[in-house]
């Protein structure tokens, strides 16, 4: 059956899919644990029995029994003719249903985790699934069926599996979790998109909820969906029952639902796990002579990363393009782009998602780099650290393609010129993958200085994409700004471009803003004013720095001005109120410094601490009596905090900071009037042997130095001679030792022994995740639980030292 | 951490600080995982025969594996860079946010078995089975540290560049092993 027979079918009725397949095997003798592919071979009567069963109860629809019939969980069964079985079970289902139903090739998950979180390769994956495809084909299935995805990754290389294989008939459904979002915590809207841009025929949901829960997730795709939506739940939602998942839900109940899906768009039901042919015979008579809701848009111009969807549309607000992460004229960010690091790049990707970039461009050309592997690298990394969607900014076509196949959404790419290459190459490969794209209105000879030019420009390409089904909501048109300092015309002709692209062509439109300003001075006025012109023009887009603070201002007034900005909601949010800490500063004002220190200490506040005991010093108070009479004070009541709870461990660390920092500022003063009252005594701190975690043992180093004791910290891993060794040199007063493992933890004892042979006389202090005062006891050292009772534990051991 | 719900309170400036090392620990974990089905050949009353010759001496996990016809095995890492970043701000009197690093990284890490579970029970339920809620992992209880190695190679965890020391620590730190059971 061809697609245009399919599309026919679902305009005029509600197709309807089988039901379970694992649970009836096991119903009619499949015995738990064995392979479901082999087993149906080996019992062909079983399984065209249930085929049978569900075309009589009224499916159109029977998906072939090859979940898990790809190359790897096949393999754990030691069985290698993958084709050949799908051909097989293709085969039997195509005898089982003659020619009463259509046949679905079925696939499932591979098993394995994909990259970037496992290690299967993304075109690996594609492979494994083109053998599916080809038993498939060689079984003469009618459509094909890609089932119970958590991975929208996963989804795509099946999908592209298909694709580059057939143009057969495929639906793709995801599977949700309870919070509407699959594991990998894609929304049904976002993988909506995705796979339907990507050449799905029909997307939705099956497997785990029950309909109740799934008719939400139809409702949330419907305004975006252009192709038929589909929903196959289970039986309900399992109940544990003994060792057995049990679905509960009974034929009429599970049919009754089929009637809201209806309302809210579904186009294609049927039945997951838990439901059976009585499950499917009722859902048909429930649906018989419905009419199906049509698709309610032909396009949709919207870009996609694996969690979130940008909509572009001309009443919304202006959405942002952050710029930053492109080497040109960064020399940092070049030089790690060549070094392999990307540290940088994710740097630059969460500083513009929160300074509110909607998307970001991803430009990694650098001299002398493999761009097309340098691309596909960062692709992955952001596609995992950053949640908004990505542009593919590169002159180099492969770079393209390549970021486009393995970017786990809908992309946009930046961009397509008129200029007669790019056109060859790129729009095949935009069709391909169903990217949205820049339309740069320039060509060959050059770019044009005048907006009728680039009218003629704009509508020559948009007729080149047309004939690979591209829609004006599929692309968005640069107006091309040049520098108002080389030409005062440009900006006019600029926003004619915009006006027109906007208001006439009704695409939508993007500036490279900044450009304006380029050779002018005080860049941000000139930028400012540019993005107000055009915003009134009905530009949608702007290639911009989010971190520049006025550009986003005018871009946040811009958008309220233009209506764009309902109920004021984002200029309020931006400019309503100071934030709670900025008001704290503004009270503190007058204080004393001795009592601004006392609370730069109490509230961890590293950045102030220097300038205030500077202040202090200025008015002659001593160094010493700050220390004693308001430092000491201060991050005593903090320890105290921390043992009621009322400070958890990050303000614990930040207030042991901002008194180190302070301390360190007074250390010269304090020498100066010769203060030995600091000094507590001295602590070797070491994490034993076999540990390699030493966060723990670094914050009782802080918090014990604050104290005025001298710490020698010899770091994690350290054997027992090295801190024998250590502790015969400088004689500490205590030795404090740290582990994780219960494992490591006997090194302990072994130290403490071989240094009270030696006679060095010190004191024993231990701590750690698995240490407990019983154990410590049992070596004949103190213990303590945190930093806080480690400075308690020193001063007491200090104290009895010195006979106190 | 020592937080209490109701009892800590943060002012504004921390949380902000707070929140900003929470999304910068996110940015540098870069998550990774495996998991392995094996066929259980044998329960005894101290150890557990797996297919392919594995051998894992406990009674614990023993008791929890009772009635389970296979076990999942799962391994999972936060990467390097986070750990790199770690040992960078404890070096640079950044240790506030360095000790929400390694919180961020250790909860990250534990919450990837949890999705790894997740994964095989979404496949599981079409097979009417199910995975044991409780996991045991090596070092705990009477299940050594040691197993690790078993643990580590099984889930060719090298090839996602995690290494075992010595004393079987998993290197970088913030990487984790369990077992756990497929019952059905």
């Amino acid at each position: 059956m061809n697609k245009n027979k399919f599309k026919n079918l679902f305009k005029r009725k509600i197709v309807v899919l089988d039901g379970a397949m694992g649970t009836e095997l096991q119903k009619r003798g499949m015995p738990v644990g064995v392979c479901p592919e082999i087993w149906c071979l080996e019992n062909p009567h079983v399984i065209e029995e249930i085929h049978g069963e569900y075309v009589q109860s009224g499916a159109d629809v029977v998906y072939t029994c090859t979940f898990g019939a790809n190359r790897l969980k096949l393999g754990q069964y030691n069985v290698s003719n993958v084709v050949e079985m799908n051909r097989e079970l293709a085969l039997l289902a195509r005898r089982a249903v003659g020619k009463k139903g259509l046949v679905a090739g079925d696939m499932g998950p591979t098993g394995q985790f994909i990259e970037p979180f496992g290690d299967l390769g993304f075109e690996e994956a594609i492979g494994i699934f083109k053998e599916q495809v080809q038993g498939f084909i060689e079984g003469g299935v009618d459509l094909f069926a890609v089932e119970t995805m958590m991975d929208i990754q996963e989804a795509r290389a099946a999908l592209i599996a298909v694709r580059e294989m057939t143009d057969m008939f495929t639906i793709v459904t995801m599977t949700y979790e309870k919070d509407g979002r699959t594991l990998n915590g894609t929304d049904p809207v976002t993988a909506l998109i995705t796979l339907q841009s990507l050449g799905a025929d029909a997307v939705g949901c099956n497997c785990s909820t029950g309909p109740e829960e799934m008719v939400p997730l139809i409702a949330a795709m419907k305004p975006y969906a252009t192709v038929p939506l589909v929903a196959k739940p289970n039986a309900g939602i399992p109940e544990l029952i003994g060792n057995s998942t049990v679905f509960t839900m009974g034929a009429k109940e599970f049919a009754a639902y089929s009637m809201e899906f209806i309302s809210r768009g579904v186009n294609v039901v049927g039945g997951c796990c838990g439901t059976t042919p009585d499950h499917i015979r009722e859902l048909k008579e429930t649906v018989a002579g419905k009419k199906p809701m049509a698709p309610v848009r032909k396009s949709v111009s919207a870009v996609c990363s694996s969690r979130k969807t940008v909509v572009f549309e001309k009443d919304r607000p202006l959405r942002i393009i952050g710029e930053r992460i492109n080497p040109t004229g960064k020399k940092t960010l070049q030089e790690e782009l060549l070094q392999g690091r990307l540290s940088r790049v994710r740097q630059l990707a969460r500083e513009q998602e929160k300074a509110g970039a909607d998307l970001l461009d991803v430009n990694v050309s650098v001299s002398g780099i493999d761009e097309e592997k340098k691309m596909k690298e960062v692709i992955n990394t952001l596609a995992t650290s950053s949640t908004v969607p990505l542009v593919i900014d590169s002159a180099n076509s492969n770079a393209i393609e390549a970021a486009l196949r393995v970017y786990p959404g809908r992309a946009l790419i930046n961009s397509i010129t008129g200029e007669k290459k790019k056109i060859e190459n790129l729009i095949p490969v935009a069709a391909k993958y169903g990217a949205m794209f820049i339309l740069l209105p320039l060509t060959d000879r050059g770019v044009p200085e005048t907006a009728d030019e680039r009218k003629e420009i704009i509508r020559s390409v948009y007729d080149k994409a047309r004939l690979y089904g591209f829609t004006k909501d599929d692309i968005i048109v640069d107006g091309l700004v040049m520098t108002v300092a080389s030409n005062p015309e440009a900006p006019m002709e600029t926003m004619k471009t915009v006006e027109w692209s906007s208001r006439y062509f009704k695409c939508n439109t993007l500036l490279g803003l900044t450009n304006i300003s380029f050779g002018m001075p005080q860049r941000k006025w000139l930028n400012g004013a540019y993005l107000a012109m055009a915003v009134e023009r009905g530009l949608t887009v702007a290639i911009a720095n989010p971190g520049e603070e006025e550009f986003m201002n005018v871009k946040a007034a811009s958008d309220l001005l233009s209506n764009r900005d309902k109920d004021a909601f984002i200029y309020l949010k931006r400019f309503a109120g100071v934030p709670q800490g900025e008001r704290r500063d503004a009270s503190r004002k007058g204080e004393v410094p001795i009592d601004e220190i006392y609370h730069a200490i109490i509230e961890g506040n590293r950045e102030d601490i220097e300038s205030v005991l500077e202040r202090a010093v200025k008015e002659e108070e001593s160094a010493e009596k700050l220390v004693n009479d308001c430092m000491i004070p201060a991050i005593t009541k903090v320890g105290k905090l921390f043992d009621s709870k009322e400070y958890f461990l990050p303000q614990l660390i930040a207030s042991a900071e901002a008194m180190k920092r302070g301390l360190a500022y007074l250390d010269p003063y304090l020498r100066k009037a010769q203060s030995e009252q600091r000094q507590k005594g001295c602590i070797l701190i070491a994490t034993v042997k076999g540990d390699v975690h030493d966060i723990g043992k670094n914050i009782v180093a802080l918090m014990l130095n604050n104290q005025g004791f001298d710490v020698v910290d010899l770091g994690k891993d350290v054997s027992a001679e090295v801190i024998i060794e250590e502790a015969r040199r400088t004689h500490p007063d205590i030795i404090a030792l740290s582990a994780l493992m219960t494992t490591t933890m006997v090194n302990m004892k072994k130290i403490i022994d071989t240094v009270r042979q030696e006679g060095l006389g010190c004191s024993f202090m231990v701590g750690g995740a698995v240490v407990t005062a019983s154990y410590a006891e049992e070596i004949k050292a103190a213990y303590a639980r945190d930093g806080v009772e480690a400075v308690r534990v020193a001063e007491l051991l200090a104290r009895k030292a010195r006979g106190e | 951490m020592g937080y209490r719900n109701g009892v800590t309170r943060i002012e504004e400036e921390r949380k902000r600080e707070i929140e900003d090392a929470i999304e910068y620990a996110r940015s540098l974990i870069h998550l990774t995982g495996a998991a392995v089905r094996i066929p259980i050949e044998e329960i005894g009353q101290f150890n557990i025969v797996l297919s392919k010759g594995i051998v894992f001496n406990s009674r614990g996990l023993a008791r929890m594996l009772k009635g389970c016809a296979e076990a999942l095995l799962m391994g999972a890492t936060a990467g390097k860079e986070i750990m790199e970043a770690i040992d960078n701000d404890s070096k640079t009197n950044r240790l506030t946010r360095g000790v929400i690093l390694d919180a961020v990284a250790s909860e990250m890490v534990d919450d990837s078995l949890d999705w790894i579970a997740d994964y095989f029970n979404g496949q599981l339920r079409r097979e009417n089975r199910r995975l044991t809620k409780r996991r045991f992992s090596a070092g705990y209880g009477d299940f050594l540290l040691e197993n690790q190695k078993i643990m580590y190679d099984v889930l060719e965890l090298g090839t996602l560049g995690v290494e075992l020391t010595e004393s079987f620590m998993l290197v970088p730190q913030k990487s984790v092993t369990a077992v756990a059971g497929i019952m059905g």
